[in-house]
C-alpha cells in the first residue's frame, strides 16, 4: 500500500460512509452546468459564425438591398467563379383564412455553392440531400407552414400573385441566419419565379445574397477589386472574415447562461466550502495520528489532498458526462430558435467543465483542508487542541479570484467583470447583513416562544453564518428566477395592456405609390381608420458634420444600431401626431434638406441642432441639416421615425409608402382581400409578431430557467451541507433531550420549525430583493409600468417553506431514530 | 527496521531542567518544571501520578509531540530542542512507537493496513511482510483483513501493539495502554507488551495510575504538580 494507496484507501472509506456525498454532488452540479453552457456556447459559435463555406452556402458572399451591377457578375466570370444568388423579404401567406408571416428566400441556379439543402416528402425518415433548390412553378417549405396553413405536399400555395406547387420540406438549409427575421418559417422558390409573384418593385423591402465560389487567388482577386467599389449598405461576407454575427437575442442568452452558470459554482462552491470544513474537522484525529506516525506536514497535506484530486476526477468527468445530456437537453428547449444542424462541440469546451471543476475543488475546498496540515501532533493525547483556521483572506481571495475569472471569461470585458464582481460581492455584503439583522431580531423574541418554537429556531440562530450562507443561496437563485419569469410576463402584457383600445395592430408596408390611393380607398370602403400614410426611403446614415458616424458610435447603443442598418427616411409637411419639438423648430418654408431626429438618437450620437447630416441611398448621397430635435412614443404602434425631411428632400429616390390600421379579431378576412388585391404589400400583423416575440422570449426564459434548476439544486447541497456541518451536535443533542423525556413529535416539529423559518426568511427575501430589482428595471430601463405583484409575496414564501422544510427534515430525519442510549455510550 | 542506538552512551533519553509553563488571565502556570531525567536504553520507565500531575505533558515533550517552555531534550543524541516540527516527525518515525489509551487505529484501514502504516511511511518495501509477521505474533493472523470496527478492544489495542513494534523503536511510549480495557484482557496486553518489549529490547516509557502495572517496570517516577517527586 504506498502513499497514494493510502489516499485511495482512505477515500474510499470516506465516500462510503456517505462523508463526501454532499461534496460529490455540489461538485457534479457545478461541472455539470458549466459544461452544458460550455458545450452550448460552443456549438452555438461554431454553428453560427462557423468558418466554414457551408454556413454562407459559398466561398464568397455580397450582401446588398439592390442587385449588383452587372460588371461585377462578368468580373467574377472572368475570373471562373462560380455563381449563385438569393433573394429574401418577408410577406404573409393565406390559405384557408389563415394568414402567416414566412421568410421567403428565392434561389437561383447553382444555389447552394457549397453545403447542402436537406428536404423531405413526408416524414424526416426519408430526408435527402440535394444540392439545387426547388425547380420553376415549385415550392419547398419548413413543416410548420404545412399545419399553419392547414396544407399538404401537392397543395398549390400561392406566393404574393404566383400560384406554386408545395413539392418538397425543408429540413435544413445551410446559411440560415441567427436574425430575427430567420425566426419566421422558411418558404423557398425559384428565383425565376420572383417576378411572377409581383412582390418586388423598387423600394421593396428585399435583401440580396451573391454568391460566388471558386479557387482562392480568384477570391481574393474578386474580393479585391469588388469592395472599394461597395456602397455602405452593402457588404461581403466570406469564410475569413465578416464572418456572420450571432442574432443579438441568442448572443445574449449565450451570456446570461453563462452568468447563471457562474450562480450554479458560486453556490455550489459554498456547498463543498462548507462539506470540506466539516471533512476537515472530521479528520483532525486521524491526521493527529499520522502527524504522530512521522507524517510531514507535506505528506500530510499532499495525502489529502490527493483524494481531492481523486474525487475531483471522478466527480468532474461524471459532471462532464451529464452536462453533455444536459445541453443537448438545452439545444431541444431553444431548437426553435436555432438551426437545424448544429455542430459538433469541440473538445476544449468538453474539458471545460473538467478544468471548472477541478479548479472549483480547488478553490472552495483547499482553504479548509489547507487546516489539516497545521493539526498538532499532540492532539493523540489531547482531543481539545485544534489547528488555528485557515485565513479568511486566504479562503475569500481563492473563491472571489476564481469568480472573477470566470465572469471574465463569459463577459470578456475586465470592466465589466470588475464591475460584477464589485456589485455582486456589495449585494451578497448588505443582504448578508440584512439577514443576520433579521436573525438578530428573531433572538430578541425567543424568550416569549414556546418550548419547539424556542428550540427551532434556536437551531436556525446557534450558527448564524451557515444559516446566512443558506438563506443567501435560495433567496439568490429565487430572486432570479422571480425575475426572469416575471420581466417576461410583464414585458408582453404590459405593453399589450398600455395600448389603448383600437391602438392600431396591423402594419402596411411596401405600399407603392402608384397604388396609395386605392389602398387607402380600400380600407375606407370597409370601414377601417388607417393613420397616416408615410412616405420611405431607405437611407443610411452615414457622416455627422463630414465625419464617418462610426466614430460617434459606442457599442451596444441605440446610435450603434440605427447606423448599423438602412433607415427608414420619411418627410412630412406636419409635425406627425404624438411627436413633440424639444429643440429647435418645424419648418415652415418649403426648403429642401432639412431634418429632424428623434431625440435619443441625437443625444446618443451627440447630434445637435444645425449639424450636417450625410445619408446615402442606394448608391447617392445626400446631406441635410438638422433643425429640430423630436420626442415621440415608440408604444403607439403608428409608424414612426428617426429621421423625418423637409417636403422635396428625398423626392429624387424610390420610395413606398407604410400606415398602420386597427382591424378587430371578426374582421381578420378583409386581409385576405387587401394581400391579394395588393399582393406587394406586406401586411405585418402585430398580435402575430407579439406571439412570435413572445415565443422566443419564453425560450429564452424557459433556457436560462433550466440553468437556475441547478442553482436551485445547488442551494439545495448548501442546505445538506449545513446541516451534516451539525449533524453530530444535533444527534448529541437530540439524544439528550430524549433522555431528558422529549417525544420524537417534539423533536420533529422543532425541525419542521427550523427548516420552515430558513424557507420562510429566504422566500420573503428573495420577493422583496426582486421586487426592488423589478422596480428599478421597470422605471428605469424597460419603461413599463410597475405594480407590486401580490401573488408572489404569498407563493415564492411558501415555496420556500414547503420545498426546504421538507428537504431540511429529511436531512436531519436519522436524528429521530438514533437510540438515545447507543449516542450516549458513543460519546 | 532496525533502529541505530547511540553506541557512544548507553543513555537514550536525557533531559535537562525541562519545563512547560502556560499564560493564562492569572499569570504564568507551571505546567512541568525543572524535569532533569536519564533514561538508559532498554529500561522501563513507569510514569505515576495524579490527574493534571504533568504525566501527559511529560511524555509529549519527551515524544516531541510538543515543544518546552524551557529546558532542553536530547533523544538517542539528537536535540530535540530546536528541531521544527516536521525534524521531529522525522524522529518519531524513526525511533518512537506509540500505544494509547483509546488504541487510535485508523477506522478505514484493516489491521495489517493499519501496522503497515508506520513502515510505509518511513518507505519500508517490506511493511506487508513485517506486519503480517507482527500481527502472528500479537495472535491476529486470522483478523488481518478485519478494520477497527470488527476487532474488540482487546484485539484493537493488541493491533495497536504491533503497529508500535513493527518498527522496532528504540522508545516505546505506552499512554494508559490498559485504560479502556477490562482487568482480564488489561492482563493480556500487559504481557504482551511487555513481551514485546523484551524480545526488542525497547525503551518503555508507561503512563498509568495503577501502581501494580507501574512496580512492573524498572523505574518509576512519581510526579506531583509538575515536579517529580
Amino acid at each position: 500500500m504506498s502513499r497514494f494507496n493510502l489516499a485511495l484507501r482512505l477515500l474510499w472509506r470516506d465516500s462510503r460512509s456517505g462523508e463526501l456525498t454532499i461534496l460529490i454532488i455540489a461538485l457534479i452540479i457545478a461541472v455539470t452546468s458549466s459544461t452544458a453552457i460550455a458545450i452550448f456556447s460552443d456549438r452555438l459559435q461554431r454553428t453560427m459564425s462557423n468558418q466554414s463555406a457551408e454556413f454562407l452556402a459559398a466561398d464568397l458572399v455580397i450582401s446588398s438591398p439592390a442587385p449588383i451591377s452587372t460588371d461585377w457578375l462578368t468580373k467574377a466570370k472572368q475570373l471562373n467563379l462560380a455563381q449563385a444568388s438569393t433573394a429574401e423579404f418577408s410577406s404573409v401567406l393565406i390559405e384557408h383564412d389563415e394568414l402567416l408571416l414566412a421568410g421567403i428566400k428565392a434561389v437561383s441556379a447553382y444555389y447552394p455553392l457549397r453545403g447542402f439543402l436537406k428536404t423531405t416528402k413526408e416524414d424526416y425518415l426519408t430526408e435527402t440531400i440535394t444540392n439545387g433548390g426547388p425547380e420553376q412553378g415549385t415550392v419547398w417549405l419548413e413543416k410548420r407552414i404545412l399545419s399553419a396553413l392547414k396544407l399538404k405536399l401537392g397543395d398549390p400555395l400561392t406566393v404574393g400573385e404566383k400560384q406554386l406547387t408545395i413539392t418538397r420540406i425543408i429540413t435544413y438549409e445551410p446559411d440560415k441566419k441567427g436574425d430575427f427575421y430567420s425566426f419566421s418559417p422558411r418558404v423557398m422558390i425559384n428565383l425565376t419565379d420572383l417576378q411572377a409573384t409581383g412582390i418586388i418593385q423598387p423600394g421593396s423591402q428585399v435583401r440580396y445574397f451573391f454568391q460566388f465560389s471558386g479557387e482562392v487567388p480568384a477570391l481574393t482577386e474578386f474580393k479585391q477589386w469588388v469592395k472599394p467599389q461597395l456602397n455602405p449598405s452593402q457588404r461581403t461576407l466570406d469564410i475569413h472574415e465578416d464572418r456572420p454575427e450571432l442574432g443579438s437575442a441568442l448572443n445574449r442568452a449565450d451570456r446570461y447562461l453563462g452568468l447563471s452558470s457562474i450562480l450554479v459554482i458560486l453556490i455550489s462552491g459554498v456547498a463543498i466550502a462548507m462539506a470540506t470544513r466539516r471533512y476537515t474537522e472530521r479528520h483532525f484525529n486521524a491526521t493527529a495520528l499520522l502527524r504522530c506516525l512521522g507524517c510531514k506536514q507535506n505528506e500530510i497535506l499532499w495525502l489529502y489532498s490527493s483524494q481531492f484530486i481523486v474525487l475531483g476526477i471522478v466527480a468532474s468527468a461524471l459532471g462532464c458526462l451529464l452536462g453533455w445530456f444536459a445541453q443537448e437537453a438545452l439545444f431541444h428547449l431553444l431548437k426553435e430558435l436555432l438551426p437545424q444542424q448544429i455542430a459538433k462541440s469541440g473538445l476544449l469546451a468538453i474539458s471545460f467543465g473538467f478544468i471548472v471543476g477541478m479548479v472549483t475543488l480547488t478553490g472552495f475546498a483547499l482553504p479548509p483542508l489547507l487546516r489539516l496540515k497545521h493539526v498538532s501532533p499532540l492532539r493523540v493525547l489531547r482531543r481539545e487542541l485544534e489547528p488555528l483556521p485557515t485565513s479568511a483572506w486566504l479562503i475569500y481571495g481563492f473563491s472571489i479570484g476564481l469568480i472573477g475569472l470566470l465572469i471574465w471569461k463569459y463577459t470578456n470585458d475586465i470592466k465589466m467583470t470588475t464591475a460584477i464582481l464589485v456589485v455582486g460581492m456589495l449585494t451578497l455584503l448588505v443582504l448578508g447583513l440584512l439577514i443576520y439583522v433579521l436573525l438578530i431580531l428573531a433572538r430578541q423574541l425567543l424568550p416569549s416562544m414556546s418550548l419547539p418554537w424556542r428550540f427551532g429556531l434556536q437551531g436556525l440562530l446557534k450558527n448564524s453564518p451557515a444559516s446566512i450562507s443558506q438563506i443567501l443561496a435560495f433567496s439568490i437563485t429565487l430572486v432570479a428566477m422571480v425575475i426572469s419569469f416575471t420581466v417576461r410576463t410583464d414585458l408582453i402584457d404590459n405593453w399589450q395592456k398600455q395600448l389603448p383600445d383600437n391602438a392600431p395592430n396591423h402594419f402596411a408596408l411596401n405600399i407603392f405609390p402608384n397604388q396609395q390611393a386605392a389602398f387607402k380607398q380600400e380600407l375606407q370602403e370597409k370601414n377601417i381608420n388607417e393613420s397616416q400614410f408615410f412616405p420611405v426611403v431607405k437611407g443610411r446614415l452615414v457622416e455627422i458634420n463630414n465625419t464617418p458616424v462610426q466614430k460617434f458610435v459606442t457599442k451596444d447603443t441605440q446610435g450603434e444600431n440605427a447606423t448599423n442598418r438602412e433607415l427608414s427616411l420619411t418627410w412630412a409637411k406636419e409635425l406627425p401626431e404624438d411627436n413633440k419639438i424639444v429643440a429647435g423648430n418645424w419648418w415652415i418654408s418649403q426648403q429642401i434638406g432639412l431634418v429632424s431626429i428623434e431625440k435619443k438618437l441625437a443625444d446618443n450620437l451627440k447630434i445637435k441642432l444645425g449639424d450636417l447630416l450625410t445619408f446615402t441611398v442606394g448608391n447617392q448621397q445626400m446631406n441635410a441639416t438638422v433643425t429640430s430635435i423630436r420626442e415621440l412614443r415608440w408604444d403607439t404602434m403608428k409608424p414612426n421615425f428617426y429621421m423625418v425631411f423637409s417636403p422635396g428632400s428625398l423626392d429624387n429616390y424610390p420610395s413606398t409608402f407604410i400606415t398602420s390600421f386597427y382591424l378587430p379579431e371578426t374582421q381578420k378576412n378583409i386581409l385576405n382581400t387587401l394581400i391579394k388585391k395588393f399582393p406587394a404589400t406586406t401586411i405585418l400583423e402585430v398580435d402575430l409578431i407579439l406571439r412570435q416575440f413572445k415565443k422566443i422570449l419564453t425560450q429564452l426564459t424557459q433556457a436560462i430557467n433550466y440553468l437556475l434548476y441547478f442553482a436551485l439544486m445547488a442551494g439545495f447541497t448548501v442546505l445538506f451541507a449545513a446541516v451534516y456541518a451539525t449533524l453530530d451536535n444535533r444527534i448529541y443533542e437530540g439524544a439528550l433531550m430524549r433522555t431528558l423525556g422529549a417525544k420524537k413529535s417534539f423533536l420533529r416539529k422543532t425541525h419542521i420549525i427550523e427548516f420552515s423559518a430558513l424557507g420562510l426568511i429566504s422566500g420573503l427575501l428573495a420577493v422583496a430583493v426582486s421586487e426592488a430589482i423589478i422596480y428599478a428595471l421597470y422605471t428605469r430601463v424597460l419603461a413599463i409600468e410597475y405594480q407590486p405583484s401580490l401573488y408572489l409575496w404569498a407563493i415564492i414564501p411558501f415555496i420556500g417553506i414547503l420545498f426546504i422544510g421538507i428537504a431540511g427534515c429529511w436531512g436531519v430525519r436519522h436524528i429521530l431514530n438514533k437510540s438515545p442510549l447507543l449516542v450516549l455510550r458513543d460519546l | 527496521m532496525q533502529t541505530q542506538v547511540n553506541q557512544k552512551s548507553n543513555d537514550i533519553i536525557i533531559t535537562e531542567g525541562l519545563g512547560k509553563s502556560v499564560v493564562t488571565s492569572e499569570g504564568i502556570l507551571h505546567i512541568l518544571a525543572s524535569i532533569d531525567l536519564i533514561i538508559k536504553s532498554g529500561e522501563s520507565i513507569a510514569i505515576i501520578g495524579e490527574s493534571g500531575s504533568g504525566k501527559s505533558t511529560l511524555i509529549s515533550l519527551l515524544a516531541g509531540l510538543d515543544t518546552p517552555s524551557y529546558g532542553s531534550i536530547t533523544l538517542n543524541g539528537k536535540s530535540l530542542t530546536n528541531m521544527t516540527e516536521d525534524g521531529r516527525a522525522t524522529v518519531r518515525n524513526a525511533l518512537i512507537g506509540f500505544v494509547f489509551q483509546s488504541f487510535q487505529l485508523l477506522p478505514g484501514l484493516t489491521a495489517l493496513e493499519n501496522v503497515m502504516l508506520p513502515l510505509e511511511l518511513s518507505g519500508d518495501k517490506n511493511a506487508r511482510i513485517a506486519a503480517t509477521a507482527l500481527l502472528h505474533r500479537v495472535g491476529l493472523s486470522h483478523r488481518l483483513s478485519h478494520t477497527s470496527k470488527q476487532l474488540s478492544g482487546g484485539e484493537q489495542q493488541r493491533v495497536a501493539l504491533a503497529r508500535a513494534f513493527v518498527t522496532k523503536p528504540a522508545i516505546l511510549f505506552a499512554d494508559e495502554p490498559t485504560g479502556n480495557l477490562d482487568s482480564k484482557t488489561g492482563k493480556t496486553i500487559i504481557d504482551l507488551l511487555f513481551e514485546l518489549n523484551l524480545e526488542n529490547k525497547t525503551t518503555l516509557i508507561l503512563v498509568t495510575h495503577d501502581h501494580n502495572l507501574a512496580s512492573l517496570c524498572d523505574r518509576t517516577i512519581q510526579l506531583n504538580a509538575g515536579l517529580i517527586v
